[in-house]
C-alpha cells in the first residue's frame, strides 16, 4: 500500500490541507492518512511579544496581522513548503464569520500568493471519510458545538444547530470547581486543559442524576497533579467536568437536544436514516465515555414528554471514522482534496479579478444556473 | 542603533509601511526600495535535518514525508534522541554444558535510543534493541491506511466523472436533467432534486465504490474501574505528547514511540516588485554564508542615537546622532521634515531633476523589468500598512547638506587621517571621522495629552545619494539618484514640564 502512496506523491502536485480550528490547527497534505501535525492556533504577536490566539482578534486589521504571522510559521516551520502558487484546501464551518473567511482568503492570496484555494465546509467534507452520503455530523470542538445533517450528500441547512457547549465551557467548569476546592489557586488554561485530558471523564447518566443530592455516589479517587506546587484534584471535579455539556440551559438546550432538535427539523422521511448515521467529530468528543453518555441521554430524552410525540425513532447508531475524532474533519478534506477539481477552486486570477470569495449566503453565488458557481 | 535583543530605538519605514530596525531590512538594488521580511516573498530553498545536517532534494523530502530517517525525537520531551550501545543481556544458560559454549561467544553489541534530557529509553517502551546503529527501528503504521486509500481512489474516480460532465457541458446539449452534483450544497440543488427521480442508477453505482461505513449501536463504554481505581498521573500522556503522533494518540506513557525528526528549511527572499532575490543562502546546511545578501545596512546610511538630553515639554533638548555611510561612494545627506514625499529622484544627463520611476532605473539587460508587461506575471500587491506612530516632538533639522566620504576599512586604523577637507558647519557637525559624522539637533517635545507616559518619538526623512552600480557592468556611467527614507527615533520618556 505504502509503495503506491509514494508514487502518487511524485506524480501529483502537492495540495496543502489546513483545518484551522479555534484551539488547534491540523495541517498536512491531501492524500495522506494522517495530518503532518497538530499545533495550537496561536502565535507570538510581533508587537507585544505575547502569545495570542488567532480567534481572539480585535478587528480585521489585527486578524490580518495575526494570520500573516501564524501562516508564515505554519508554512515555513511546520509544513515546510513555499506557499507561492501552491494549492490549498481549507476546512471551515458553514457558520464561519464572513469577516474571518474573507480575511483568510486575502492573506492567502495577497500576502502568500497561493495558487488556488478550495474552501470546504467541515461537516460536508467529513462524510468523505465514511463512504456514505447520509450522515448527521456533530462537531464538538473548542469554542462551540455545531451540527449539520447531511442527507444524500446535501447539507440540510435548515436543521443546523450550534451551542457554545464545548471545551471552553468545560475548562471554565473545571477551573471554577478547582478554585472552589483550593482557594488562591491560579492556573493557566493550558494546565486546565491538561488536567481535563489526563484525569477527567464523562460520567454515566445514572450517576450524574445523583450528583449533588444526598445519596451521591462515592466520587472517584482524587489525583495528585504534579507541578510547581502539587495540587490534588478531587474526584468530584474529575467526574463533574463535562456535566455542563448535558445540563440543559434556560432554553432547555444541551448537546443531546441539539441532535434531537435537528432531527425534528428534518423532513420526516430522512429522520430515521439520520438517527442511524451519527458521526461525532472534534476533540471534545474524545473524552472518555462521551459517546455512551450521549447515547443514554438521547434514549432518555426520546421517552420524555418533550420528544415522545414528535419523534418516533427507535435507535441511534454511531459511525466510527477511520481516524481519531480530532482530525476527522481534516481527513475528510485530505480525501476530498485529492480529487483535482479546478472548477471547485478559487484561483488566484479569479480572486484578483473579482476580489471576493464565493459564499453560500450570497445570492450572487446561488443563481439558478450553477455553471458559474465555483464555490463550496 | 540596531541592537540584537533590545528595543528598537531607531526605526526605518519600509516601503510596505512596517517599522523595523535597519538590521532587519533589505534593500533591493533593482527597484531601489527598502524591503523587509513582511513584504518580500519567502521561498523554501532546501530541506535539511537539524540534527545530522543531511540535506535532500525536494522530491526525496516529499517521499520521506519531510522527516529524517535516521534522527528521532523523544516522544516525552521532544528533544533529540541519541543512539546508545549496550551489551545484549546474556540468556541464563539452560545447562552447564551450554554454559561452557556461551563463555566463548563474545557478547553481541546492541543499540537502543535514549533521551539525555528526560531519561526516556526505547527499552522503557518495550521496543526491541537493534543490532545495527542506524535505522531498522520498527515503524508504526496507521491501522486505517488501507481503508483511507480505498476512499481516496474512489474520490479520484468521482472527480474524473465530474470532469467529464463538465467537458460535456461545454457543448450545448438538450438539458434533460441537471448536472449530477454529488457534493453540491446550494439549497437550489435540494429543490431541484425534490420530487424528481434521481439520475439513472448506472451513474451512481460505481463498480469500485467502497463499502460504506456501517454505523453501530454499540459505543465505547467507560472503563469499568474508572470510579474506583486510583490514577497514576505520571503514567498518562499529556495532550502535547499525544498530538505529536496524531494517528495513534497513545494514552499511556509506555505506548509512546520515538518520532522521526522533522526537516527544517533554508529560505531565500525575493523582492515582490521585481522578482530579484534580496537574500539567498548557500545551499549547504552547514554553511551560514549567503550567495546574495542585499541587507539594508550595506546600502542605506545608518543612524544611531549618541546622546539625548532629558526631555521636557517646551524646552529644546540637544540630540546627537551618528550617521554612517556604508557604501563605496561619497554621499550627500540631508535631513528633511517628515511630510517630505519619499519618491526617489534622479538627475538626468541634461542636468534636470526628475522622478525616478521603473522605466528610468538603469538595469542590467537580463532584468525582467525590461520585458514587456504582458510576459511578466501579474504582480500581486498588498496594500501598504498605515503608519500608526505619532510624532511627539518638534525637531530642528539642519538646512545644509552633509557630506559623507565612502567607507574605507583601512581608514579605521589610520590615526593621522584627521584633517578633513570638508567645510562643515561646526554648529551642526560635532565630530567627523572616516565615513562617520555626529550631528547635533534640537528636539522640543510638545505637550500631548493622549500619549502620556509613552516615550517621545520624533520622525524625519533621511535623503541620501545612492549610486546605482548595476549598470557599470555594461560600461555605462553609474546612475546617481536621491533616495528618501522615513525614520522614527524613540528618545525616551519626558522628565517633567518646564
Amino acid at each position: 500500500m505504502l509503495r503506491y502512496e509514494g508514487i502518487r506523491y511524485i506524480s501529483d502536485k502537492q495540495m496543502v490541507v489546513l483545518d484551522i480550528g479555534s484551539a488547534y490547527t491540523k495541517f498536512g497534505y491531501a492524500g495522506e492518512a494522517t495530518p503532518r501535525g497538530i499545533i495550537r492556533t496561536e502565535v507570538k504577536c510581533p508587537e507585544s511579544k505575547e502569545i495570542r490566539r488567532i480567534f481572539n482578534y480585535i478587528d480585521i486589521d489585527d486578524l490580518y496581522q495575526l494570520l500573516v504571522e501564524f501562516l508564515h510559521l505554519l508554512f515555513f516551520r511546520h509544513v515546510a513548503i513555499s506557499p507561492k502558487d501552491v494549492r490549498i484546501v481549507v476546512l471551515e464551518s458553514l457558520l464561519t464569520p464572513t469577516q474571518f473567511r474573507e480575511t483568510l482568503a486575502k492573506v492567502l492570496f495577497r500576502h502568500f500568493e497561493v495558487g488556488s484555494l478550495m474552501l470546504l465546509p467541515t461537516h460536508l467534507a467529513t462524510i468523505s471519510t465514511l463512504g456514505t452520503d447520509t450522515v448527521l455530523v456533530l462537531d464538538v470542538g473548542y469554542q462551540e458545538a455545531t451540527l449539520i445533517p447531511v442527507y444524500e450528500g446535501v447539507p440540510i441547512l435548515k436543521a443546523w444547530q450550534a451551542l457554545p457547549l464545548a471545551a471552553c465551557a468545560v475548562h471554565e467548569c473545571i477551573k471554577k470547581d478547582l478554585t472552589d476546592s483550593i482557594p488562591n489557586l491560579r492556573i493557566p488554561e493550558k494546565t486546565v486543559e491538561d488536567i481535563k485530558v489526563r484525569t477527567c471523564f464523562v460520567t454515566t447518566l445514572e450517576r450524574s442524576a445523583k450528583l449533588g443530592t444526598d445519596d451521591a455516589p462515592s466520587p472517584p479517587p482524587a489525583v495528585k497533579y504534579p507541578g510547581l506546587k502539587t495540587i490534588e484534584i478531587p474526584g468530584y471535579v474529575r467526574e463533574r467536568a463535562f456535566e455542563v455539556l448535558w445540563e440543559r440551559d434556560n432554553d432547555n438546550l444541551s448537546i443531546s437536544t441539539m441532535i434531537l432538535d435537528a432531527i425534528v427539523k428534518c423532513p420526516v422521511d430522512t429522520r430515521r436514516q439520520l438517527a442511524e448515521n451519527i458521526l461525532l467529530i472534534g476533540g471534545t468528543t474524545m473524552a472518555k465515555g462521551f459517546a455512551s453518555r450521549l447515547k443514554s441521554e438521547l434514549n432518555t430524552l426520546l421517552k420524555s414528554d418533550l420528544y415522545s410525540d414528535k419523534l418516533k425513532i427507535q435507535t441511534f447508531k454511531f459511525h466510527k471514522a477511520p481516524s481519531k475524532p480530532n482530525y476527522t474533519a481534516w481527513l475528510g478534506g485530505a480525501i476530498f482534496g485529492i480529487a483535482d477539481l479546478p472548477a471547485r477552486c478559487l484561483t488566484k486570477e479569479n480572486y484578483l479579478k473579482s476580489n471576493r470569495v464565493p459564499d453560500w449566503v450570497c445570492l450572487l453565488d446561488n443563481q439558478k444556473d450553477d455553471t458559474s458557481n465555483c464555490g463550496i | 542603533m540596531a541592537y540584537l535583543f533590545q528595543p528598537d530605538y531607531v526605526r526605518y519605514v519600509c516601503s510596505c509601511g512596517s517599522l523595523k530596525p535597519i538590521s532587519k531590512m533589505y534593500f533591493c538594488r533593482h527597484c531601489l526600495k527598502i524591503r523587509c521580511g513582511y513584504c518580500v516573498c519567502h521561498e523554501a530553498d532546501s530541506h535539511y535535518c537539524p540534527n545530522c545536517m543531511e540535506n535532500l532534494p525536494s522530491a526525496e523530502v516529499r517521499l520521506k514525508k519531510n522527516k529524517c530517517s535516521n534522527c528521532f525525537d523523544c516522544p516525552c520531551c521532544f528533544q533529540t534522541l541519541c543512539t546508545r550501545a549496550g551489551q545484549a543481556p546474556l540468556r541464563p544458560p539452560a545447562s552447564s554444558a551450554d554454559a561452557k559454549q556461551d563463555v566463548k561467544a563474545t557478547p553481541k553489541k546492541v543499540y537502543y535510543l535514549s533521551c539525555s534530557l528526560c531519561r526516556w529509553t526505547s527499552r522503557d517502551a518495550g521496543i526491541p534493541d537493534q543490532y545495527v546503529a542506524t535505522g531498522g527501528w520498527p515503524e508504526q503504521e496507521n491501522p486505517n491506511s488501507t481503508r483511507i486509500s480505498t476512499l481516496i481512489d474512489f474520490h479520484k474516480v468521482l472527480a474524473s466523472k465530474e470532469k467529464q460532465e463538465q467537458q460535456r457541458k461545454k457543448f450545448p446539449t438538450k438539458r434533460t436533467f441537471l448536472q449530477y452534483e454529488k457534493f453540491g450544497l446550494t439549497s437550489a440543488m435540494v429543490r431541484k432534486r425534490a420530487g424528481k427521480p434521481l439520475e439513472p442508477k448506472s451513474l451512481i453505482q460505481h463498480s469500485d465504490q467502497p463499502a460504506p461505513a456501517v454505523a453501530n449501536e454499540e459505543v465505547d463504554d467507560l472503563p469499568a474501574g474508572i470510579f474506583t481505581e486510583a490514577v497514576d498521573i505520571t503514567k498518562i500522556t499529556t495532550l502535547e505528547q499525544r498530538l505529536q503522533h496524531p494517528d495513534v494518540q497513545a494514552e499511556k506513557i509506555n505506548e509512546l514511540r520515538p518520532q522521526h525528526k522533522q526537516f527544517l528549511v533554508k529560505r531565500s527572499q525575493r523582492c515582490r516588485g521585481c522578482e530579484h532575490n534580496v537574500s539567498k543562502p548557500e545551499y549547504s546546511p552547514q554553511s551560514i554564508k549567503f550567495k546574495i545578501q542585499l541587507a539594508a545596512f550595506y546600502h542605506v546610511p545608518e543612524i544611531r542615537i549618541v546622546t539625548c538630553e532629558p526631555l521636557r515639554v517646551g524646552v529644546a533638548s540637544e540630540l546627537l546622532l551618528k550617521i554612517c555611510n556604508p557604501t563605496q561612494h561619497q554621499t550627500q545627506i540631508s535631513l528633511l521634515p517628515l511630510d517630505t514625499p519619499t519618491t526617489p529622484t534622479t538627475v538626468t544627463a541634461s542636468g534636470e531633476e526628475q522622478e525616478l520611476k521603473r522605466e528610468n532605473i538603469q538595469m542590467g539587460s537580463e532584468s525582467p523589468n525590461l520585458l514587456p508587461l504582458a510576459v511578466r506575471q501579474i504582480s500581486v500587491t498588498e496594500d501598504p500598512k498605515p503608519i500608526t506612530v505619532v510624532s511627539g516632538a518638534e525637531i530642528a533639522l539642519p538646512e545644509c547638506p552633509l557630506f559623507l566620504p565612502p567607507r574605507d576599512d583601512a581608514a579605521e586604523y589610520d590615526e593621522t587621517n584627521d584633517a578633513s577637507h570638508f567645510q562643515d558647519d561646526k554648529k551642526v557637525v560635532v565630530w567627523r571621522k572616516g565615513n562617520k559624522i555626529v550631528v547635533r539637533l534640537h528636539v522640543t517635545p510638545f505637550a500631548n495629552e493622549q500619549n502620556k507616559g509613552e516615550p517621545v518619538i520624533v520622525g524625519f526623512v533621511l535623503r541620501h545619494g545612492y549610486v546605482n552600480t548595476l549598470a557599470t557592468l555594461e560600461h555605462k556611467a553609474p546612475q546617481k539618484s536621491e533616495l528618501n527614507v522615513q525614520l522614527f527615533l524613540t528618545l525616551g520618556n519626558l522628565v517633567g514640564t518646564a
